[in-house]
């Protein structure tokens, strides 16, 4: 007899067969389209830069690395990261099991926990194949106007960096929203744009409860005074240090993915006939 | 119950929510060929998914090969199962989609690879092996499926509904497999709600209606019921009209009329029938036919007779 594969082993063959499906689904091509669209507003603020000078913002004018700063801010973590997350992260097993193809994962001989390992490293490659190529393109047509590619090379490494842990994160957090819900994806956006938005602005210690608070101790550009909102977030600006941030997203993505794991392996999948 | 069971319940019961899916069910199931027969709704589908560990038990036990099932992944190294639902990883090719499942249970990608190869080449689709599975007909997607479950040569294979959609050569070259399968010392766990499949694999028979077993055993003397009551069968053909034509002089045929692009057929004879289409298959003189499938309205009439006698 074989002997049984190993939960990471098992997992590797799950995303060998999942990457596909994921990539190619209708989902990711929604979503490519979402990522897409920072692409489109770095390529008009380009041509406006060309033709007019710098872009001008409130009788200011704005160089390219503030203006990428601010692209980052508004765009990629508040916005994109958790999209991707809630929208990937609570689907991991909820698809198969919609498409009724889960009975072929469950009847092998690899624990569940496997199974949703392996899908959420086809998440995480997933969303990084859409989300790199199209902050990279940002800053090449955003940073050339008035800043220097060279000079601000390393804190796009630390752009890059920081929006793959935070895909991280959210995307075990919502596995396992996913795997423990029926309806995950109305909780999981409440969670992303209700909750994690408010507490932010609370004074305290309940912002501690939210990945966003730890996400953008990671993002290394000034938070852009765009709205009354960020006004106010300025007004209570609280960001840990680097390592406890980094730590604390560490542990959300740990025991997000090993409560999924958990939930799957226990919950019955009643397929609908 | 005797340890040579492949699987053992005791007082299996399944129930979601308020319906029942399966009732108080006790039974062992000896190693061979054995069908699980029931109209739509009976159970089957419920039995196939506790079997398989896909559901746990609402109240008693079940041991497939002597080990129990729930929450157990190393028992699907002896266990094959195909499912009932026509779904899939559409945009894989089917040698893709075989070789993949076939590595999760362990094997190297190279063995992966020729097991899948075997397994495709054993239900006939080599020729097809590199298409999507998107393009496959019916009955190509019934095939793929079982290779699938019978590519880490399993001790015991499952087989919901399998028969489902396939042409009459395909479905005799199938129950043939499964009869060489049954022979070779394997155990085969079948699920139909026609009566004639089942009997052409085996005579061993669990009846089940309602979440119940009704009978276990021998499937004459269910034979000699059904055989009372017409059988209902639809064929979809390249010549669906001249294939009726050609059944209208058939004294066993009751009935006939078109529906749906195919012709339903009523016969009192479902053996001689079968037979008879599997020659004008064969022939090929009336083109292909591309599906037979039956409704269980005849054998939800057998099942209301042995409910009530």
């Amino acid at each position: 007899m074989t002997n049984r594969p190993g939960v990471l082993a098992s997992a590797v063959r799950v995303f060998d067969l999942s990457l596909g499906q994921m990539l190619w689904s209708r989902r990711s091509v929604f979503l490519a389209i979402l990522v897409g669209a920072p692409m489109a507003m770095a390529i008009a603020v380009r041509m406006v830069a060309v033709t007019r000078g710098l872009p001008v913002i409130n009788g200011a004018g704005l160089s390219g690395p503030t203006l990428f700063g601010i692209l980052i801010w508004m765009l990629f973590v508040r916005f994109v990261v958790p999209v991707l997350g809630v929208f990937y992260g609570t689907s991991l097993i909820a698809d198969e099991v919609d498409d009724k193809t889960i009975t072929y994962l469950f009847t092998r001989p690899v624990p569940r926990s496997a199974v949703l390992l392996g899908k959420y490293l086809s998440y995480l490659a997933c969303v990084v194949l859409l989300v790199i190529p199209s902050v990279v393109v940002v800053y090449f047509l955003i940073i050339p106007i008035g800043g220097s590619v060279g000079q601000s090379f390393p804190s796009l490494l630390e752009d890059l960096g920081m929006l793959i842990v935070g895909l991280a994160a959210y995307g075990a957090l919502f596995a396992f929203v996913g795997a423990s819900l029926k309806r995950p994806l109305i909780v999981g956006l409440v969670f992303a744009f209700g909750w994690e938005q408010t507490v932010l602005l609370i004074p305290g210690y309940l912002k501690r409860l939210s990945v966003a608070y730890y996400l953008q101790a990671l993002v290394p550009h000034a938070m852009p005074q765009d709205s009354s909102i960020s006004a106010l977030l300025q007004v209570f600006q609280e960001f840990p240090p680097v390592w406890v941030s980094l730590v604390s997203l560490t542990g959300i993505t740990v025991l997000g993915l090993w409560l999924a794991g958990k939930t799957v392996e226990k919950r019955e999948y009643v397929l609908e006939q | 119950m005797s340890s040579a069971n492949i699987v053992a319940a005791e007082h299996l019961s399944k129930w979601y929510g308020q319906v029942i899916g399966l009732n108080d069910v006790t039974l062992g199931v000896p190693a061979g060929i054995t069908g699980l027969l029931g109209p739509n709704g009976a159970g089957k589908s419920t039995f196939m998914k506790l079997i398989t560990g896909q559901l746990k038990p609402s109240k008693g036990g079940i041991t497939v090969l002597g080990e129990p099932i729930w929450e157990n992944p190393s028992a699907y190294f002896r266990i094959g199962f195909c499912p009932e639902q026509d779904k899939f990883y559409e945009r894989m090719t089917g040698r893709e989609w075989v070789t993949a499942l076939v590595g999760l249970n362990g094997v190297s990608e190279a063995a992966a690879a020729e097991m899948a190869a075997r397994a495709i080449e054993t239900v006939d689709l080599s020729d097809v092996a590199d298409k999507k599975i998107a393009a496959y007909s019916k009955g190509m997607r019934q095939r793929i499926k079982l290779a699938q479950a019978l590519a880490h040569d399993p001790e015991l294979l499952i087989l919901d509904e399998p028969l489902s959609g396939m042409d009459p050569l395909v479905r005799r070259k199938t129950i043939r497999l499964i009869k060489e399968w049954g022979r070779s010392g394997k155990s085969v766990i079948v699920s139909s709600h026609i009566l004639h499949e089942i009997e052409s694999m085996t005579s061993n028979i669990l009846l089940i209606n309602q979440g119940r077993i009704l009978a276990e055993g021998n499937v004459h003397q269910i034979r000699d019921l059904i055989d009372e009551h017409p059988h209902t069968v639809f064929i979809r053909a390249d010549h669906t009209r001249e294939l009726a034509r050609e059944f209208l002089t058939d004294a066993e045929v009751l009935s006939l009329k078109f529906e749906d692009g195919g012709v339903v057929v009523q016969t009192g004879r479902p053996d001689v029938f079968y037979a008879r289409l599997t020659e004008l298959a064969a022939s090929g003189e009336l083109g292909a036919i591309h599906e037979v499938t039956s409704p269980d309205d005849n054998l939800q009439a057998v099942f209301q007779y042995l409910v009530k006698s």
